[in-house]
């Protein structure tokens, strides 16, 4: 019920521009899903810092909700660098060495967490790309890479915490996008929850996340992740995965899904639809390609 | 030849201009397509469009005549449903290049995608490099040319047609064989890659259809046929309905099909009654005309609306399920009842066309009988995703009734079981289904209204997805609706019933507050104007009936409506068997019947205290039984009245 996008620049940072792309991009696709719009962003990440993103609502205790949030860092011996409340959001970078997982674990438990990354931060709001742009200048992201999503609701509300990427819950960095729709949510999502994993939602594409993330924690690469879950998951899905410095796909065998595919020396770009990579060309009939039913590929960040 | 920018105008704008050249006889150059959808969508005159681009979804989707070529690549479906002209396109294609073409020429140079020539019935698709995925699949005729690979399970499920593969064949589909090429398929064939300029030196291997899944491999025993108060049965173990289940399936080895609905008692409008005393009702002389009953349907975004003389249409029905005589009645006697007739399935006959007043015509994943000259001259369109009594499952119609005639229309071969798809090659999440909506709003100009017919499935989400995507109204079909032919089981079994989709339906709407962005048609048997009424006190904008209107039409209700010997001339294409059925004098009937359906929701609302069927509501209603209580939230009153004996003389 939605249409995906993701952007990797290759080298040359001059022409990096991963918000407006991703905008651009989205707005081409509205039309699959008008409701909600989201981003994952990567930025600078700084040794043994992370940014945690919290949804605050529209509530009138928000100022509760973030003291709370402090409080809760602080027993955990994250010390606050910096902070900001942006849109709906509460921005916080910490300076934190421990466990990533159980710091995120303890934070889900006080709050509504968006995202905990060294470098990613996703941005989600109800409305399209420009209105979501609008509140949270999404545009002024110059990162090497994101991803993308346009939703088109079909549960009770339009929640800004329903709509896409999924962060990876647990795991830093990890962010996804998802067209489709996963069958053997429930048996995967048991199996995970066995092993003490935690979801935050009902959310098929959450799954997705942390079924990558694990099998990277567990050493796996992100080809060898990405192959398994083209056997693991059923259904119809096309999906972007984006870690700290890759992003990679993977489309079902059925191939029920759409995806397209640019890429040139300069950069690497996936969407649901053609249209949405010519906002970034236009006026230029772009060299594409559809990939195969069955297929994955990732890209790596030159570094 | 003309230049039109599309960095300046619309997809809609260009298109509008491309029909204002096209009857002028000139060219056009598109510039600046930025692979935009739905270009050339709707085109109906020969002219050449040339895209300087790549092209979006449904690229000349549901023209004729025309030509184009496009410069670079194509998104999904370029062509869709093209009747003749052709489509050269440079580059790559996406997935369902040539879906249900009915004889246009589709070159792609480079590779196309998944499913290429879904459900095709004739014309040519030809790829100079790689298929992917399920080339040919569900195709019913016509021809597919892939000069590079043909990709996995090519030819799956197809059931009539070639496709000619000059590369390697990977894998081959369901029921596909490889067959002979004969020579002069093979000089056709360089014929008309020397028309499209395409060099070519190797040789070719012919895929078709293996003939292996075309027919059910057993017929079902004929049985004497049990009256359906019989057939209902009164207990749930070993009667005689349950008996003869088990002797067809003995004897044929495989699951049972029959014609109507379910046979199981569900909770229904029935169980429901008037809060207040109606034995006043039907004592008013005249007062069909004390009640406002004129009601529109599809005009809420801005497209002339279905204009109804009372909240009343007719149900879809398939004129290959039913004669043609039978539609010619049906469509006859909405007409003289002043409301909306149906296609349903299988295409649109001129006497239908002629003979209906308002005419919704129906598009669904087989595309059997769809195509542009039909939507233009249709009151609405109706995008079919599932019905009530075999949700989620497409029609079948057995072989006897896939006549020559029939088969034509439908652009199928003849004398197949047909199981129609049960989606839609283009459809595949409500993503898509934006799209469609659109290509379809661009091939008629925005005029008509545009409607989704649901089977009671997954309501609540379902209904949201309408919704959103933009319908003008919705046919909501619960449980209880008939048809032509399905399996035993899943009429019995599968489904929810009328009265819980109503109420699921109207919930949803008010979850996401969208209940006036909407019009909601109930369907799925509705016998009568009480039921009518209930419908509307529980929200929905109109009733439609289908069965009712054939019984009043002089069908028995025998439930063989499968077999194809209807006895009363309805559910047949036997021509000595519907030379019995006097359209005219049945027109007549179903008439009288549908103004005693205006008569009774009139006589209720009326006694209810109301002058505009607008203003009854749920608190009009309450339950009789504790299921249908729980099902609708309304107060459990067994002890209410039944309706008046007025209203039931009436009926009788």
């Amino acid at each position: 019920m939605c249409g995906i996008a993701g952007i990797m620049y290759k080298g040359n940072e001059d022409i990096f521009d991963t918000g407006e792309a991703l905008i651009r991009m989205l707005d081409g696709c509205q039309h699959r899903g008008p409701d909600s719009t989201g981003f994952a962003l990567y930025g600078e990440a700084n040794p043994g810092e992370l940014k945690l993103r919290f949804f605050l609502g529209t509530a009138s205790d928000s100022e509760t909700v973030i003291g709370t949030i402090r409080q809760r860092l602080l027993a955990l011996k994250a010390v606050i660098l910096d902070e900001s409340e942006i849109g709906d959001n509460y921005r916080v970078t910490v300076r934190y060495v421990g466990d990533v997982q159980k710091l995120a674990y303890e934070m889900e438990h006080t709050a509504k967490v968006i995202s905990i990354g060294t470098s990613l931060e996703i941005v989600k709001d109800v409305g399209s790309a420009h209105e979501v742009d609008d509140r949270y200048a999404v545009h002024n992201y110059r990162g090497t890479h994101g991803l993308g999503h346009v939703r088109l609701a079909t549960e009770s509300d339009v929640k800004p915490e329903a709509s896409h990427p999924f962060w990876a819950t647990g795991f830093a960095d990890v962010a996804i996008v998802h067209n489709g729709q996963i069958t053997n949510y429930w048996k995967m999502r048991r199996r995970l929850e066995q092993r003490g994993f935690e979801f935050t939602t009902d959310n098929d594409s959450e799954l997705i996340a942390v079924y990558l993330a694990d099998k990277l924690a567990q050493g796996s690469d992100l080809n060898t992740a990405l192959e398994a879950s083209i056997d693991d998951l059923d259904g119809t899905f096309s999906f972007l995965v984006s870690t700290e410095d890759q992003i990679g796909y993977a489309k079902d065998r059925l191939a029920a899904k759409p995806m397209i595919l640019y890429q040139d020396d300069d950069l690497v770009a996936v969407a649901s639809e053609e249209v949405s990579l010519n906002r970034l060309f236009p006026g230029r009939s772009l060299n594409t390609r559809e990939p195969a039913p069955g297929t994955y590929a990732t890209w790596s960040r030159l570094t | 030849m003309v230049t039109l920018d599309l960095a300046s105008l619309t997809v809609r704008e260009v298109n509008e201009q491309l029909r204002e050249f096209g009857a002028e006889g000139e060219d056009v150059y598109i510039s600046n397509p930025d692979a935009r959808h739905h270009i050339g969508v709707g085109l109906t005159d020969a002219i050449t469009v040339h895209v300087d681009g790549s092209a979006g979804y449904f690229c000349a989707g549901l023209s004729d005549q025309a030509h184009f070529k496009v410069a670079h690549n194509v998104g999904w479906g370029v062509g869709d449903n093209m009747y003749s002209g052709s489509v050269v396109v440079g580059g790559n294609s996406g997935a369902i290049p040539g879906v249900a073409i009915r004889g246009a020429e589709i070159v792609i140079h480079g590779n196309m995608g998944s499913r290429a020539g879904q459900v095709m019935k004739a014309g040519t698709l030809c790829c100079v490099g790689n298929a992917n995925f399920m080339a040919g699949y569900m195709m019913y005729g016509g021809r597919i040319i892939i000069l590079g690979d043909s990709g996995e399970r090519v030819g799956e499920d197809m059931s009539a047609g070639e496709i000619f593969v000059g590369g390697q064949i990977q894998d081959l589909g369901s029921d596909a064989m490889i067959g002979d090429t004969e020579s002069s398929e093979e000089e056709e064939i360089r014929a008309f890659l020397d028309r499209y300029e395409i060099s070519f030196k190797g040789s070719f291997t012919k895929v078709v259809n293996a003939g292996k899944k075309l027919r059910y491999g057993s017929s079902e025993e004929q049985m004497r046929s049990l009256p359906f108060t019989v057939f209902s049965g009164q207990s749930d173990y070993w009667n005689t309905k349950v008996q003869e289940d088990i002797h067809i399936k003995s004897n044929s080895g495989r699951y049972r099909i029959r014609g109507y609905g379910g046979a199981r008692p569900l909770p229904h409008l029935s169980d429901l009654a008037f809060r207040r005393d109606l034995s006043s009702a039907g004592k008013v002389v005249d007062v069909v005309n004390r009640v406002t009953m004129e009601t529109q349907i599809g005009g809420i975004n801005g497209a002339n609306p279905l204009k109804l003389s009372m909240p009343v249409m007719i149900a879809p029905m398939s004129y290959g399920a039913l004669s043609r005589s039978t539609k010619q009645a049906v469509a006859m006697a909405s007409a003289m009842s002043g409301i909306a007739e149906n296609t349903g399935e299988g295409g649109m006959s001129d006497a239908q066309r002629d003979a209906a007043g308002q005419l919704i015509f129906q598009c669904l994943g087989g595309r059997l009988g769809w195509n542009i000259h039909d939507m233009r001259r249709a009151d609405g369109l109706e995008i079919y995703i599932s019905q009530g009594a075999k949700p989620g499952l497409g029609g079948q119609l057995m072989a006897k009734k896939v006549t020559k005639e029939l088969a034509e229309i439908r652009g199928i071969p003849q004398g197949i079981d047909l199981r129609s798809p049960s989606r839609h090659p283009d459809i595949l999440g409500a993503d898509d289904l934006v799209i469609k909506v659109e290509e379809v709003r661009e091939a008629t100009g925005y005029k008509l209204p545009v409607s989704v017919k649901l089977g009671a499935g997954r309501v609540r989400d379902d209904i949201k997805i309408a919704v959103k995507d933009g319908f003008d109204f919705i046919e909501l079909d619960g449980m209880q609706g008939s048809t032509g032919a399905g399996g035993a089981e899943i009429m019995e079994y599968v489904g929810i019933p009328t009265l819980a989709a109503i109420v699921e339906a109207v919930n949803a709407l008010d979850d996401i507050g969208r209940r006036k962005d909407i019009e909601l048609v109930l369907m799925g048997g509705l016998r009568d104007g009480i039921d009518a009424v209930k419908a509307l006190c529980l929200g929905a904008d109109a009733a439609a009936f289908g069965t009712s209107a054939i019984i009043a039409g002089g069908c028995i209700a025998c439930m063989q409506c499968h077999v194809g010997q209807c006895v009363t001339g309805i559910a047949t294409q036997d021509p000595d068997h519907e030379a019995r059925y006097n359209p005219q004098v049945e027109a007549k009937n179903i008439h009288r019947f549908l103004e005693r359906v205006r008569w009774q929701i009139a006589a209720i609302t009326d006694a209810l205290g109301y002058d505009d069927v607008r203003q009854l509501g749920r608190d009009d209603l309450v339950a009789l039984t504790r299921e249908a209580a729980a099902i609708t939230g309304l107060p459990y009153q067994p002890e209410a009245r039944k309706p008046s004996r007025f209203l039931r003389v009436a009926v009788a």
